[in-house]
């Protein structure tokens, strides 16, 4: 009986380890950050738009604005494509292709974010510059590299939440004489709107965090742009790209200040798909 | 009188009309819908074979030979191979393996078989949910810090794999938990009935039912190391040309060495060539490592009788 008490302490350690891993990256990150926080201040970090380190200027607003704007732009292209193709499988596919296309788009998920920058980088940049005459770099072609890897996020938490709906939906929607479309547009798309709200979060969620594939089609230029097509940098793509370099100190710092930001980002959105799903079960 | 009629026949075969009109266009839309639904599964399905195909294609034709995939890499000059960077992927992602399985599945037995819903098992799945959406870069620099730094492991395959273990634990405690589910509570009840434990029960009764399950993440995990960069290129390293034969050396496992050959590829004049073939290679090992869960999930189906989840 005591060695059955052991077990039950060393699982629950092995239990508690998840909590206290974000814990003690929270506290790290927070720690490292702090003389970026300080010496730079707040109000500098976050607003301007000048990211000079050997000139002692360390503003994030332009990598900001990247992270946001090729969030939206991949959200944009792939959230509508991951649910129009989750209504494909769940209510128009013939059951052995969506069972084949579903399967096609867990290998999505399962490509490696290098081998999809890879790509981007040999088809997608050069593509965009020659139809746009411009370098090819830039929040254009990260936003489509984004749209392909929250594709099968979103795809495959539609199909989930639109398979959970009950048959009875449906079926009383037909018998009134609805359409098939009438009856995804009227019935079961409003019936899974907090589910597929969930799936384009957590869509966001990898887009933010993305790094590798977003590094290498977006061009890692200091500017602050609003245009599609010239190079810029993302939180993420500035950070993999300058950690190699920067020596301890307030440079370092302001790269974990960054990591910050992206914590911060991740941990909004668990909390937004908490109080989503809490709300639907109540 | 006559008229009134008149009229409302009028009336009603105006009605008739908007009817008819109102449900043609109602096929019309269901029609262009679904037209529309084709065409999206249609791109999604074909960006998927177009990736895939274009980096086959290039690794093919360019790189992917014996002597490229078993070759040493090459400093300066071109014609260099990647066996290095291959058993570096491979050599961290068991290394992160032994570490993350026996961890993860203990988080998991615990949630599952002992932990009464309270403040305890909300703080964990709190942990786990945070950890599997915090970016891979932050891990990575996470890692660097509190691997490297602080406990001076240097840049080497255990820092990495402890970096990776974090990385993985919400996946590894995700299937397995949902594998032993799937195990029937009758199994557990007549165990404890003959007078088992509940950990004799864990170990001689859930955990063998829950095997297949277990069995098919460990590989679909092994896949999401073997492709992981953001994490382990300021934790394991991203250049070395040698094999590495200890845990506490650096190494440059694929992911990490294509991004290198892209960063700072002018130092070989063949880099495009090298990092078509080791995307080509890397994408080949991802690929065979998800047909290989695939294929365990129906052996073990086909065996056990039992009807696939999904």
């Amino acid at each position: 009986m005591a060695r059955e008490r052991y077990i039950k302490l060393l699982l629950m350690a092995c239990a508690s380890l998840s909590f206290l891993a974000i814990l003690l990256i929270f506290i790290f990150i927070l720690r490292e950050s702090m003389p970026a926080l300080t010496k730079v201040g707040f109000g500098n970090l976050f607003t301007s738009t000048d990211w000079n380190p050997d000139k002692g200027s360390f503003g994030i607003l332009a990598f900001l604005n990247g992270t946001i704007l090729t969030t939206l732009g991949g959200l944009i292209i792939g959230a509508p494509l991951g649910v129009g193709t989750a209504i494909f499988l769940d209510q128009v596919a013939p059951k052995k292709m969506a069972t084949v296309i579903r399967r096609g788009i867990e290998l999505l998920a399962g490509i490696p974010s290098v081998v999809i920058g890879w790509f981007g980088l040999i088809i997608l940049v050069p593509f965009i510059a020659r139809i746009t005459n411009s370098s090819g770099y830039g929040i254009a072609a990260a936003s489509v590299v984004l749209a392909v890897m929250v594709l099968p996020t979103i795809t495959a938490l539609s199909v989930e939440t639109l398979r959970s709906l009950p048959i009875e939906l449906k079926e009383a929607s037909l018998a009134m004489g609805a359409t098939r479309w009438q009856s995804i547009r009227t019935v079961l798309l409003p019936a899974a709107r907090e589910g597929i709200l969930v799936a384009v979060i957590l869509g966001m969620g990898r887009a933010i965090g993305e790094t590798m594939a977003v590094q290498m089609v977006i061009g890692n230029s200091r500017q602050f742009t609003l245009s599609l097509f010239k190079p810029t940098a993302t939180l993420t793509s500035r950070l993999v790209t300058d950690m190699g370099e920067a020596p301890p100190g307030v440079f370092r710092s302001s790269l974990f200040a960054m990591a910050l930001v992206l914590l911060i980002f991740a941990m909004l959105l668990i909390f937004s798909v908490r109080m989503i799903t809490r709300k639907r079960k109540a | 009188m006559l008229r009134q009629e008149t009229r409302d026949a009028g009336i009603a075969v105006l009605l008739g009309e908007g009817v008819r009109k109102a449900e043609e266009r109602a096929a019309r839309y269901d029609k262009a819908a679904t037209w529309a639904v084709w065409s999206f599964a249609g791109v999604a399905i074909g960006i998927l074979a177009f990736i895939i195909g274009t980096i086959f294609f290039r690794g093919i034709t360019t790189a992917l030979t014996p002597s490229f995939v078993f070759g040493k890499p090459q400093a300066i000059q071109a014609g260099g191979g990647i066996w290095p960077m291959i058993v570096s992927s491979f050599y961290l992602a068991f290394l992160t393996i032994a570490i993350v399985l026996p961890v993860g599945v203990g988080a998991a037995i615990y949630m599952s078989e002992f932990a009464k819903e309270g403040w305890i098992t909300r703080l964990v799945r709190f942990g786990a949910d945070s950890l599997s959406t915090v970016p891979s870069v932050v891990f990575g620099i996470f890692g660097m810090v509190i691997f490297v730094i602080y406990f001076g492991l240097g840049y080497s395959l255990l820092a990495g794999a402890l970096t990776l273990t974090l990385l993985n634990i919400p996946t590894v405690m995700r299937t397995t938990e949902e594998a032993m589910a799937a195990v029937p509570h009758s199994y557990r009840e007549a165990s404890m009935g003959l007078g088992a434990s509940r950990w004799e029960t864990v170990k001689k009764i859930v955990l063998p039912s829950a095997m297949p399950g277990i069995t098919t993440g460990t590989v679909l995990t092994v896949g999401r190391i073997v492709g992981e960069s953001a994490a382990i290129i300021y934790t394991v390293g991203l250049f070395v040309r040698k094999i590495p034969t200890s845990p506490l050396q650096p190494a440059a496992p694929m992911a990490a060495n294509i991004w290198h050959m892209y960063t700072e590829g002018a130092l070989v004049s063949d880099w495009m060539r090298v990092a078509n073939g080791e995307a080509a290679f890397l994408l080949i090992v991802v690929l065979v490592l998800n047909l290989l869960a695939r294929l365990l999930a129906k052996v073990y189906q086909k065996k056990l009788g039992t009807k696939e989840a999904r």
